[in-house]
């Protein structure tokens, strides 16, 4: 018997996609007020879907659509902030022949996998004396300075792909160092460049331990306040905590959605790697 | 184009000015600072030596966070890579809408880890939870929460990580396989090499480099494993799922005790930066081959 390889897959496939993504669809029922019944047999649900739930989090947390707010400017303002610092040095390593320069990009690699809380602890020490804690700009900038090294890595590898003809004949007219950047290497990684602010934008989105310990009430983040809200004030009705939860996913789910074509470029090509040759 | 010495003072200043004075400053000024017995609520400041750190590691706490974020570590890794490499060969050929589904996919990862462990508190346990709900269907009776149980806690909470972390392996990995030229499978195809020759021969060979540094993120973050776990367990039952990083916050913010915060923290950077310099010396064997 032949096997339909196609078939095989596409029955892969969607298993793969309903098994990751139940989690998060049982919990956007929750959030619309839809809830398991266990007292019949076979469980049913509850109720029809009600967009109380959504209203109810103001009421259980007054200042969450503040939160949310300062949660969306903290990552703009941070990712953008990695961005325009990462891709000059980015350029800078992949054009500078150096000797340890692939050691180097590679150390990028080991600083975006070094754990928040490896430096965390001193670095809000540091942020009290020079009166950074709980200011904005102080988690803007030790947001952005936690996801760098993955920025630095990923558009350096997009860098290191082109072709240098372009930058030579526009050195050639007479254009200096800023002029090759913004008119002729950013253009040409510019899907690149919008990819990694995206994932930028998420990581800074859903970082907890640099606000958490950066802050003491004056800003605020979504992922903070879920975490002193659920610790230590009382445990939440799960509809509301669901209807939080998919209110402070959905940003980022429609960015994503957005940015779709944009994000396949994002990738992590080896530098030196045969990919690049 | 040729850089000067000031093209790459430009190109470099704003990188060294952030990442200096937020991650390297702040991480040397702790070692330093553990090393003595500083601490934000004492005036005086006397030299220590090592004796922060040999605090820590002749704490037993410390020993079963070390412990506990080991397992965490050997078991969720493989299985991040490994599912995340799993899913990226399924959709390795093209298809309508393929660029979206990748996206569909990437869902679970979106959801931050104090997130997911606010979720999956609810979706573990109760009457509100998907496990009872299944257990109900098959008429089993309604078991309780795993995050509870001293042996299920761990699993657990390495079973959130890879549902978080498996989609973003798959992620990353996706634009090396699509890379693979399509003769290549072709070749193997009409060698006759079966659907796993396939994926040692032709698939891991052409993604081992990129593997190898997505492996090296994702160990980063297994050792550093704090938020979903902070609000799941807390790092309890008891210590059962209690990690390094857990510890050091608990020392430094909770219990005020900073320079024992500060050393074991020290601790972790120590780990990523042993597993980082093997990284560098293999990904760097690879390439001169």
């Amino acid at each position: 018997m032949v096997v339909p390889v196609r078939a095989v897959r596409i029955i892969a496939i969607a298993a793969v996609t309903v098994a990751f993504l139940v989690p998060l669809g049982w919990t956007g029922l929750a959030a619309v007020g839809v809830l398991p019944d266990d007292s019949t047999w076979p469980p049913s649900w509850t109720g029809p879907p009600t967009l109380d739930h959504i209203a109810q989090i103001g009421v259980a947390e007054p200042t969450f659509w503040q939160e949310l707010a300062t949660s969306t400017l903290a990552a703009m303002v941070a990712s953008c902030l990695t961005v325009a610092v990462a891709f000059p040095a980015a350029f800078g390593l992949a054009r500078s022949r150096l000797s340890g320069g692939r050691s180097a990009t590679q150390g990028f690699v080991v600083l975006a996998s070094l754990p928040v809380m490896a430096y965390v602890i001193p670095l809000a020490e540091l942020s009290r004396r020079v009166h950074l804690i709980d200011t904005f700009a102080g988690i803007t900038l030790a947001e952005a300075a936690v996801t760098t090294p993955l920025a630095v890595f990923v558009l350096h590898g997009a860098v290191a792909q082109l072709p240098t003809e372009w930058e030579e004949a526009a050195v050639i007219d007479g254009a200096g160092l800023l002029r090759v950047l913004g008119r002729v290497v950013l253009p040409l990684v510019a899907p690149s460049v919008a990819a990694t602010m995206v994932v930028m934008f998420v990581l800074d989105w859903n970082m907890l331990l640099v606000p958490l310990v950066l802050t003491s009430g004056e800003v605020k983040t979504v992922p903070v306040a879920l975490s002193d809200f659920f610790t230590f004030e009382r445990e939440l009705d799960w509809p509301t905590a669901a209807a939080a939860l998919i209110v402070s996913l959905a940003p980022l789910a429609v960015l994503v959605g957005v940015f779709h074509r944009a994000l396949e470029s994002f990738a992590l090509l080896a530098p030196g790697g045969r990919d690049i040759g | 184009m040729r850089l000067t010495r000031r093209d790459r003072l430009l190109l470099f200043a704003p990188l060294a000015s952030l990442l200096g004075g937020w991650l390297i400053v702040p991480a040397l000024v702790g070692l330093a600072a553990t090393l003595t017995t500083y601490s934000p609520l004492t005036t005086t400041v006397a030299f220590a030596g090592w004796q922060n750190y040999s605090n820590v590691l002749r704490d037993p706490q410390f020993g079963v966070a070390a412990r506990n974020v080991a397992i965490f570590t050997l078991v969720a890794v493989p299985l991040e890579v490994g599912l995340g490499f799993g899913i990226a060969y399924l959709l390795r050929r093209p298809f309508r809408g393929r660029s979206s589904w990748r996206v569909l996919l990437l869902l679970p990862w979106l959801v931050s880890p104090i997130a997911a462990g606010v979720m999956w508190h609810y979706l573990l346990g109760g009457a509100t939870g998907i496990v009872n709900f299944v257990l109900d269907w098959v008429g089993r009776p309604e078991a309780a929460s795993p995050i509870g149980d001293v042996r299920l806690a761990l699993a657990a909470t390495i079973a959130i990580e890879v549902w978080r972390m498996a989609p973003f392996v798959t992620f990353l990995l996706l634009p090396g396989l699509v890379a693979i030229p399509e003769e290549r499978w072709e070749q193997a195809t009409l060698a006759g090499a079966s659907w796993f020759r396939r994926v040692v021969n032709v698939a891991l060979p052409e993604v081992a480099a990129l593997m190898l540094t997505v492996g090296m993120l994702v160990t980063g973050l297994s050792l550093g494993s704090f938020d979903t776990i902070l609000i799941l367990t807390g790092g309890g039952p008891g210590t059962a799922t209690l990690t390094p990083a857990l510890y050091s916050y608990d020392r430094a913010f909770v219990t005020n005790d900073w320079p024992t915060g500060a050393a074991s923290a020290w601790l972790i950077a120590t780990g990523v930066a042993i597993i980082g310099v093997a990284y560098i010396r293999i990904s760097r064997r690879w390439w001169s081959r």
